[in-house]
């Protein structure tokens, strides 16, 4: 719609809401959709009196997809019960998430339908409409009925006498209106919305001739004298006469909207799916039309019928505009059509698309299992950022539902021919769920159960206030597979733990899953699991039900679900444990310093110092130092190399997948598909307090740059040294002239093209072994750098170690790297990468997060005094972080952000 | 339609920010009360747990309550809501009518007819409210006048333990197990109730589900208007408080902030604000976009950050957190009125009512009407 300026700058623009707000934009026209009115649509007229108000329910979706802003709902029609139709249907649309955003108008004539339907609004509707047709009294009633439940009405410019067909007679009747509204019954202006009736023109009666002006006028009246009132209108009805001939009333639509919205019409009643655009409008039809609306001749209507005939036989009067947008998500995979439903609450296509999904993997359940679930699970991610929000999950569990629906029938039949095969069928799984006794809270666990049964299965919900025999009793009796509780308060928690520890007496083998507002994962964990032997689970919120619930019951998946359950909550449990350490205030942890006599012949002097880049390092050379035992763990098989070849479980395995990755590394080799490269330096420094300085050269005078290292606190017995890396620096103080080592290596150039290439060729296997090999490769180039960077120091010449006690690190000397347990802050990468001018001499990044890229890479720095030696700095305390953070120049709060897991402190608290 | 008359709360929060009590339930907690204590004589034969019906204790251990009721006065709340929070028929049913669905029955509109018809719900309900209302009036009145500041006593309007918007029904998302009448008219008879028992101010709080709160809105309408409160000019203030999720959304009917500001704004009510939800932390934009659209006072009384029973206090936060929190929202010029809800004692109200001393309130337009 052009814009116009129907809204002065002072005039309140109109506020509506149903689950978002919906707030009147200067000169932007509201659509105010129309199909789901039974009187201006027959399909949906049709749908309702069948009682498929599912189908229905499409409609309004369809309305608001084309652009409506408004939904007019009216059920007022002879074979419908009013009441009951708006109820069911406003319950069911607010069961629509997309449509739900939107505000709602009920229209009825009838003020018990208005009444029903506005019972139904959460939020601030629209009622069409109220009018003095039976007088002041009851106006004054409708309208104070109105305010009570909050909405904005329209207002019919009707009166005892009847309806307000000229000029005159529109204008006097709003104005009465809106003085009984304003003055008396206390309605906000603005939430007056008058229709002055748009009357049928053309109709061939010489006094209906000028019925578009007269709205247009009154319009412009209305605006200018009863203060932010807004104008609306039913549109369709200005072409009544032509009906049949859509070509005609599509523009009549458009070219009367054009005028009136200029005269500051500001909503109107559409099909806003079917409308023109005023410019668009065949030019002779437009000035026909023109001259009947704004009454311009009087042979004016003659001229357009004889126009619209000529039309309608050339075949043009039934032209439709297409109500759809193309759907452009249709365009994806079968996966992504799939997460796109259900993130989105679609059910349109979920039959072809889930029909499309099992014809592609085969069975039913793969579907399920597979892309289905993979869409629930991108739900709860939105769901658990604050992106999507309860009803939304709800209704993506619905169009789930609906998949299941459509995959249950193919389930069956798989069922009936494995038993006939003698084949163990696992049934639909059952679980009870209640709320514990001593708690009333429902809701969620509602949600829950809504989610869970549109996932294929069976819920027992034994609702609230349930005591723990209860429950039990009732999983025993209906043979569940899980027992899921759910609590709000506090005293729940205690309840819970009873429970648990009553199905451990009462030897029950089944999972327990744990919800509500209250719980968490930490107390399930700490305070429920431990009393009860099988998986105790707690589950954060609807949207993850159905992954949990899935694992537990999965054949294949249950296993490893329950692994690694087990071990995160032990691993809680641990943390939970483990008292805040008792930490020894920086200055004396500093006092209580690596204990090294310095002596200036353990400071050998290194053949050169400053930096030194390698290029295209040779890959054969590399091999000889490679480490092939975390190559296994990729694999998944444990074990250490060599003895893994040998092993009697997975040896064979392992042997095949050390043949496999060595004649990839031949071929990677032999045609140099990947490329090593490097950069190192050596530098005079010292350290300075935990800091260590690096020198420019070797007078020292010149700071180059600067590591911040950071110290142990923990106060363990037996008075153990509180280390720091910057221990194993002469300190400035000794006058020692000792040196530092910085590195930075890959083996990852060309990685990705070689992976990528693997991947074209659907070659996971070796995409995945190419990777794996990289990174061991990189492993090996930081292991055969630091033999040569000994020798160049000087105290590495004299080593005489097999491959096998380099990566058992037998030698002198340690290269610590950034984010690693002895210097946990990934930020000190930064000076290594500027120290080393690593970007310019290797082409490797550093991410935002101080990740390097490409991945199988390895930076570090070495230390080479004999006392130096690996350590893990553990927990620091607040005032490590405060004078830290100062001698780096960030916040505390970065600080904290970097080094989270090493604070003795909650930063939050 | 302009009030003649401004109220005295009204006044204050022109000047000042008020605060508001804490938590009745998690505080009930710190006593130690055993389920005999809530049954007392009264309640002994009941077949169901009543321990968490915690306003029963304003019948059975009014001592109690008017303890709780004068530390948050002493810590300087200048309002204290009503142990009323499920002093209705249809919450009450709850601990006192067997849930159907034991029996693989369900809850429904002729369930809750029942509950809504049923005497002596209606009359316990009635007793807790009037009587709840009766011992905030005189610990306030009492602490009032000892201090010669003015205290106010809130009716507290909870949510229900059901939903108009959600529908528990797999097979039927249009299926409710109440209706909107029905909560209506539970809603006003505790409106009655609360009004016999001589409260100032009427709080529909912890809204999760706008639906519920418009059936109590319109209860209170329809309440002043058929008692005749409206005629003569004695209509009590109302104060609106929504308890909402990650994005600003009402949590279970998922409405977001200004759009639930635009459905209950009719009203005129007192204030509008925040409370419960996920404690203060993640309410900053809410409570500023509340502040910017709405032309009322801004209340927020957030839990104590969200439950933690491995925590001392059962919650995250403690009274200087809360302290804090409070401190940046009035420092943003968010609030006209503070407080707590779960979690929050005493302590943390008279941290808040420290921090938030000689701070200025948010700016409030007098004059809404345009020109």
């Amino acid at each position: 719609m052009s814009a116009a300026e129907s809204l002065p700058e002072e005039t309140k623009p109109l506020r509506l809401s149903g689950s978002q707000p919906f707030t009147q934009q200067p000169g932007v026209f509201i659509m105010i959709g129309e199909r789901t009115n039974v009187a201006g649509s027959p399909k949906f007229a049709r749908l309702i009196k069948e009682g498929k108000y599912e189908e229905a329910v499409s409609v309004a979706r369809q309305q608001i997809e084309n652009g409506a802003n408004v939904l007019d709902i009216c059920m007022d029609e002879g074979m419908i019960d009013g009441v009951a139709a708006m109820t069911r249907y406003l319950q069911l649309l607010a069961s629509e998430p997309e449509v739900a955003k939107a505000p709602f108008m009920v229209d009825s004539s009838k003020w018990e339908v208005i009444e029903a339907g506005l019972k139904c609004l959460q939020g601030k509707g629209i009622v069409n409409s109220i009018s003095l047709k039976e007088g002041e009294r009851k106006f004054r009633e409708n309208a104070a009925k109105v305010l009570k439940y909050g909405a904005a009405a329209v207002v019919m410019a009707f009166d005892e006498q009847g309806q307000a067909a000229t000029y005159d007679e529109k204008i006097r009747i709003c104005e009465r209106a809106y003085r009984i509204l304003v003055d008396e019954v206390g309605f906000l202006p603005e939430d007056i919305i008058f229709d002055p009736n748009i009357l049928t023109v053309a109709t061939g009666m010489e006094e209906h001739n000028n019925y578009a002006l007269d709205f247009i006028n009154a319009t412009r009246w209305i605006k200018a004298n009863l203060p932010h009132a807004k104008v609306s209108g039913g549109v369709s009805n200005i072409s009544f006469s032509f009906r049949g001939n859509n070509k005609v009333r599509e523009a009549m639509h458009s070219a009367f909207l054009y005028h009136a919205i200029a005269a500051g019409m500001d909503m109107g009643i559409v099909n806003a799916g079917m409308l023109e655009v005023y410019e668009e409008i065949e030019p002779e039809l437009k000035v026909l039309v023109e001259d009947v609306l704004l009454n311009r001749r009087p042979d004016a209507t003659e001229r357009l019928v004889e126009h619209g005939e000529a039309l309608k036989a050339a075949g043009a009067g039934d032209v439709v505009t297409s109500e759809k947008k193309t759907e452009e998500w249709r365009n994806g995979t079968v996966e992504e059509r799939l997460s796109y439903a259900l993130v989105k609450g679609i059910d349109t296509h979920i039959d072809t698309d889930t029909e499309e999904a099992r014809a592609k993997l085969g069975r039913p359940l793969l579907v399920i299992e597979g892309p289905l679930m993979a869409g629930m699970s991108v739900v709860g991610d939105l769901f658990g950022a604050g992106k999507m929000f309860l009803p939304q999950v709800v209704k993506s569990a619905r169009v789930m539902k609906k998949a299941v629906a459509y995959l249950t029938p193919f389930m069956e039949i798989e069922k009936a021919e494995m038993e006939a095969a003698g084949l163990v069928v696992k049934a639909q799984g059952k679980i009870v769920l209640a709320t514990v006794k001593g708690d009333v809270h429902d809701i969620g666990k509602n949600i829950v159960g809504v989610v869970l049964a549109c996932n294929n299965y069976e819920v027992i919900d034994m609702g609230v206030m349930v005591p723990a025999e209860k429950i039990l009793e009732r999983a025993r009796t209906e043979n569940a597979d899980m027992i899921g509780l759910s609590g709000l308060i506090t005293p729940s928690l205690d309840e819970m733990v009873h429970v648990a520890k009553e199905m451990e007496r009462q030897g029950f083998k089944l999972p327990l899953l744990i919800g509500g507002a209250t719980t968490s994962r930490a107390h399930t964990a700490v305070k429920i699991a431990p009393f009860y032997s099988e998986p105790v689970v707690h589950v954060l919120d609807a949207s993850r039900a159905v992954p949990v619930t899935t694992s537990l019951l999965s054949d294949d998946g249950k296993a490893e679900f329950v692994a690694k359950h087990r071990a995160d909550y032990e691993a809680l449990r641990k943390a939970h444990s483990a008292p805040r350490q008792k930490l020894v205030p920086i200055e004396e942890a500093r006092a209580r310093r690596t204990p090294i006599a310095w002596r200036i012949e353990d400071l050998p002097a290194p053949a050169f110092t400053g930096i030194r880049v390698l290029d295209n390092f040779p890959l054969a050379t590399l091999r000889e130092y490679i480490d092939w035992s975390p190559l296994f763990h990729t694999w998944g098989l444990k074990g250490v190399y060599p003895r893994i070849l040998e092993h009697e479980g997975h040896g064979a395995q392992a042997r095949q997948i050390f043949t496999e990755a060595n004649a990839l590394l031949d071929t990677i080799i032999e045609k140099n598909l990947i490329a090593a490269r490097g950069v190192y330096g050596l530098f005079p420094a010292n350290s300075v307090g935990d800091d260590v300085e690096l020198y420019t050269d070797e007078t020292r005078a010149k700071t180059l740059e600067r590591f911040h290292f950071l110290r142990q606190q923990a106060n363990r017995e037996g008075r153990e040294p509180c280390r720091s890396l910057a221990d194993f620096i002469a300190p400035q103080e000794t006058g020692l002239p000792d040196h530092i080592g910085a590195f930075a290596v890959t083996s990852g150039i060309g990685l990705k093209e070689l992976c990528d290439r693997f991947r074209a060729e659907n070659d996971d296997y070796n995409a995945i072994m190419a990777e794996a090999l990289a990174d061991r490769l990189a492993e090996a180039f930081a292991e055969c750098l630091h033999k040569r960077v000994r020798n160049e120091w000087g105290y590495g010449c004299a080593e005489n170690l097999s491959p096998a006690e380099l990566i058992q690190e037998k030698y002198r000397g340690i290269r610590p790297a950034p984010g690693y347990p002895a210097c946990p802050d990934h930020t000190e990468k930064g000076q290594l990468w500027r120290l080393l001018d690593v970007q310019e001499n290797t082409g490797m990044l550093l991410t935002e997060s101080f990740a390097m890229w490409p991945g199988s890479s390895v930076s570090g720095l070495y230390f080479a005094h004999p006392e130096s030696r690996y350590f893990s700095l553990g927990k620091i305390g607040h005032d490590q972080v405060a004078d830290y953070q100062e001698r780096k120049g960030m916040s505390v709060t970065e600080v904290e952000r970097w080094l989270g897991p090493n604070l003795n402190y909650d930063p939050a608290a | 339609m302009t009030r003649a008359y401004q109220h005295p709360l009204a006044k204050i929060l022109e000047s000042r920010i008020a605060i508001i009590d804490g938590a009745m339930g998690t505080t009930i907690r710190t006593y130690g009360m055993k389920e005999t204590d809530i049954r007392g004589e009264r309640f002994k034969n009941s077949t169901k747990d009543l321990l968490n019906n915690g306003d029963l204790f304003s019948l059975t251990q009014p001592k109690l309550i008017g303890d709780i009721h004068r530390r948050f006065l002493e810590a300087g709340a200048d309002i204290i809501e009503t142990n009323t929070f499920g002093a209705t028929s249809i919450t009450q049913s709850e601990f006192f009518v067997e849930d159907p669905r034991e029996q693989g029955g369900r809850k429904d509109p002729e369930f809750y007819q029942k509950v809504i018809e049923n005497s002596s719900l209606n009359n316990l309900a009635w007793e807790i409210n009037e009587q709840s209302a009766q011992q905030c009036r005189e610990w306030a009145d009492r602490v009032g006048s000892a201090t010669g500041r003015q205290r106010f006593v809130a009716g507290s309007i909870g949510p229900l333990t059901v939903s108009l918007s959600n529908s528990p029904d797999a097979d039927d998302a249009g299926f409710r197990v109440v209706t909107f009448d029905q909560v209506r008219t539970a809603y006003e008879h505790q409106v009655r109730a609360l009004i016999a028992g001589g409260v100032d101010l009427l709080l529909v709080e912890t809204i999760f589900d706008s639906l519920n709160a418009k059936a109590a809105l319109v209860a209170i309408r329809e309440v002043f208007d058929e008692d005749g409160l409206a005629a003569s000019h004695k209509e009590l203030p109302v104060m609106i408080s929504a308890a909402v999720g990650r994005g600003g959304e009402t949590l279970i009917s998922a409405q977001t902030t200004e759009a639930f500001w635009n459905a209950v704004r009719h009203v005129k009510p007192l204030s509008v604000g925040l409370n419960c939800s996920l404690g203060p932390d993640l309410m900053y934009p809410f409570l500023s976009e509340l502040s910017e659209k709405a032309d009322v006072a801004i209340s927020c009384y957030p839990n104590a950050g969200l439950p933690n029973p491995l925590s001392e206090t059962g919650f995250n936060l403690g009274p200087a957190d809360m302290a804090r929190f409070l401190g940046d929202f009035a420092s943003g010029g968010l609030i006209n009125i503070a407080g707590g809800c779960c979690g929050n004692t005493p302590e943390h109200i008279a941290a808040i009512a420290k921090a938030l001393e000689g701070r200025p309130p948010r700016k409030l337009e007098r004059n809404e009407v345009a020109a």
